[in-house]
């Protein structure tokens, strides 16, 4: 097989694997720091979607003003994410993980409703913008624009959170609060703004993925709980709450499913439940997680 | 005074002769249907398609003097569901008959509650050869779709004309319907074209998101040609994945695909991003330039508007024709008791608008598919099927 034939599949691999990382970055970084395994990204991430869609509507429906409109969807994800939070979410701190489980799955059922009743049950299609819409002829295989964007972007989503998590005031105060939030709260820290703000930031992950994903993907009903199924394996595999564990899950992910289609075509989902499978026996805490004491 | 008399006891006479018909009530004809979920792309216009029937033979004044009921109810395309809300018709709410369910996976589970139950039920949209299959056949079961054999078949005919071709690959959806449509199209270009290779099969699963590395897989075995069965919004995911690979370039747009992405439904949210020259199919063109039937013409204004849609669907005619189906074989039988409709449903031709269709002894339609090559049009913001052409599993003129 020429080797041209396994570059494009290693490039296929690794953009399915940075569009899952920004997804389940917003998941890992709010189970992490808050502890709270959130159903509803998955359905967060349709909304921006949805939202991106109706922006582009609004704006240009022939995709010149596609980036604003992927920003609006992102930022009225997080808008959503922040009622969420302050209204509903934070009176389930301190209760059992089943009562947050409940509230979460409860709302990719409510919110999901909500979105079959404005966008009803068709199928929805965004235009690639104008400038990302060619193709790279890299190494003898065709690679389009916008998948090169995503995987730039990818990246620099992962230095910038590690950066802000490791290297700033503000991230030093929400690691805090993920090893013991009592006593942050004690010395004075606002935890509770510290929670909303992380799970906004989680929700314009999210929005902003969703948006992004419009250009390649059809906005359908049940996108929402697709995805969340993979980014959990993904947030499993890298270890839960670990930033740089989801950043490699996602690309040991995106090329073991990518590799496995090629090698084994009949059974395309085998490869990755069989790598979960193994990771799980192996390191049950995930490759980048820590063994919970 | 006398006339008054006359005429007011004619009016009762009138009246009296009515009422038998309608003390029998209604003929109710339960219907499940994906009416939530993604399925419910194509669950709401085969319903619609089956209410314009109903309110059209009512419209005539019903069948056999009845009314004709529909209880529609959503399966949200799940087998269990299906045969849940098929058993709580029959039972609770006493349907006469059943018509309905969108899927091979729901239509084959709804199929064995007909039979326990002796009630006739006709699947407008199921392909899988093995709803009808001699081991799954008992009287009660009919369907009125095309299935996977005609799919298969009609698609290597079409194939077998493009006489540079000597690879070909296959890409569709890993359930019952992908599989038996390929294992269908395979048997057949072998035995058409024996100097045809099948250098690749992929089976993304159903609602697949990320078609990248299987389209990435197929183009490193270098195909001439594909056959393809992804359908909906899969099939639109997968165009605007593959488009900007060089996927179609690459096979010279040389694609046929069976799952109707000739119809409006897909064509018009893909806009100008389809892949023009491809071929593919429709149960029902729509917009059919070239020998539309009469018929057709009228009904698809009448569809159009009952869909509030300037373009309709190309799936609202499968509800529609069951229920003209079911009419035809109430009233031939003069009866509705399912064991004598069953016998006058076998061999029985009804029309529909898309020309007349007939039951074989197999209880399959003789339904075929409207294929052709996938043209832009000036008129449309989208693509068209160019000279709509029916093949059942051969091309077969369309008359009025």
């Amino acid at each position: 097989m020429a080797a041209s034939f396994l570059f494009s599949q290693f490039v296929g691999g690794l953009t399915t694997a940075m569009f899952l990382f920004l997804i389940a970055s917003g998941l890992s970084l709010v189970f992490g720091v808050m502890r709270v395994v959130n159903f509803a990204h998955g359905t967060f991430y349709m909304l921006g979607a949805y939202l991106a869609w109706q922006a582009v509507q609004w704006l240009s429906p022939t995709g010149e003003n596609f980036w604003p409109a992927a920003l609006l969807a992102a930022l009225g994800i997080a808008v959503l994410g922040a009622v969420v939070e302050r209204l509903l979410l934070r009176h389930l701190y301190g209760r059992e993980e089943l009562y947050q489980l409940l509230f979460t799955y409860a709302l990719v059922l409510i919110l999901g409703d909500a979105a079959k009743f404005i966008w009803g049950t068709g199928q929805l299609s965004v235009t690639r913008p104008p400038v990302l819409a060619a193709s790279l002829h890299l190494f003898g295989a065709e690679v389009p624009l916008y998948n090169l964007f995503i995987m730039i972007l990818g990246p620099l989503i992962a230095l910038g959170g590690w950066l802000v998590l490791n290297r700033s005031g503000a991230g030093r105060l929400v690691r805090a609060a993920s090893y013991d939030r009592e006593m942050l709260d004690a010395l004075g820290a606002n935890v509770g703004t510290i929670y909303t703000g992380m799970f906004v930031v989680s929700a314009f992950l999210a929005g902003l993925s969703g948006a992004l994903v419009t250009p390649i993907e059809s906005v359908v009903p049940g996108m929402d709980v697709e995805i969340i199924v993979q980014a959990f394996i993904v947030v499993v595999i890298g270890g839960l709450g670990s930033f740089w564990g989801t950043f490699w899950g996602s690309v040991i992910y995106g090329q073991v499913l990518s590799f496995g289609i090629l090698i084994f075509p009949g059974f395309s989902l085998f490869s990755v439940f069989a790598l979960m499978a193994v990771i799980l026996i192996i390191r049950p805490w995930g490759l980048f997680g820590r063994p919970i004491r | 005074m006398r006339v008054r008399h006359v005429l007011a006891l004619a009016c009762a006479a009138c009246v009296l002769a009515v009422l038998p018909a309608f003390a029998e009530g209604t003929i109710k004809i339960g219907f499940p249907i994906p009416l939530s979920g993604p399925a419910a792309l194509y669950g709401v216009p085969i319903l619609k398609g089956a209410q314009m029937a109903v309110a059209d033979l009512n419209a005539k004044g019903g069948v056999l003097g009845r009314k004709l009921e529909l209880l529609p109810r959503d399966s949200k395309a799940s087998a269990d569901e299906a045969v849940r809300l098929a058993r709580e018709l029959i039972i609770k709410d006493n349907a006469d008959f059943l018509a309905g369910t969108l899927t091979s996976a729901e239509a084959p589970a709804v199929s064995t509650i007909a039979k326990e139950n002796k009630i006739v039920f006709i699947a407008p949209s199921a392909k899988t050869a093995s709803l009808t299959a001699p081991a799954n056949l008992h009287p009660y079961i009919f369907r009125f779709a095309s299935n996977t054999t005609t799919e298969g078949q009609a698609g290597a005919i079409i194939m077998s004309k493009w006489k540079d071709i000597k690879k070909v690959a296959t890409i569709a959806p890993d359930y019952a319907y992908g599989r038996d449509a390929i294992a269908s199209f395979v048997a057949e270009i072998k035995k058409l074209r024996p100097d045809i290779a099948i250098v690749d099969q992929q089976w993304p699963k159903l609602g697949e998101p990320d078609f990248t590395a299987f389209i990435t897989a197929q183009m490193s075995k270098q195909p001439d040609a594909v056959f393809c069965d992804l359908y909906g919004g899969d099939f639109v995911t997968f165009v605007k994945q593959a488009m900007p690979l060089g996927y179609f370039t690459a096979i010279h747009n040389r694609l046929a695909d069976g799952g109707e992405v000739g119809a409006v439904d897909v064509t018009e949210p893909l806009g100008a991003n389809y892949p023009f020259g491809i071929w593919s199919d429709a149960y029902d063109p729509v917009i059919w330039p070239g020998h539309e039937p009469a018929a057709h013409k009228a009904w698809v204004q009448e569809m159009k508007d009952s869909l509030k849609s300037p373009y309709g669907s190309g799936w609202a005619i499968q509800g529609y024709s069951v229920i003209l189906a079911l009419a035809a074989g109430i009233e031939k039988a003069g009866s509705t008791n399912s064991d004598k409709v069953s016998k006058a449903l076998v061999g029985l031709t009804f029309d529909t608008p898309a020309g007349k269709r007939s039951f074989n002894a197999n209880h399959d339609a003789d339904t075929g598919e409207f294929w052709g090559e996938m043209v832009k049009d000036p008129k449309y913001p989208f693509a068209i099927i160019k000279d709509p052409t029916y093949y059942n599993p051969e091309p077969v003129a369309v008359t009025d």
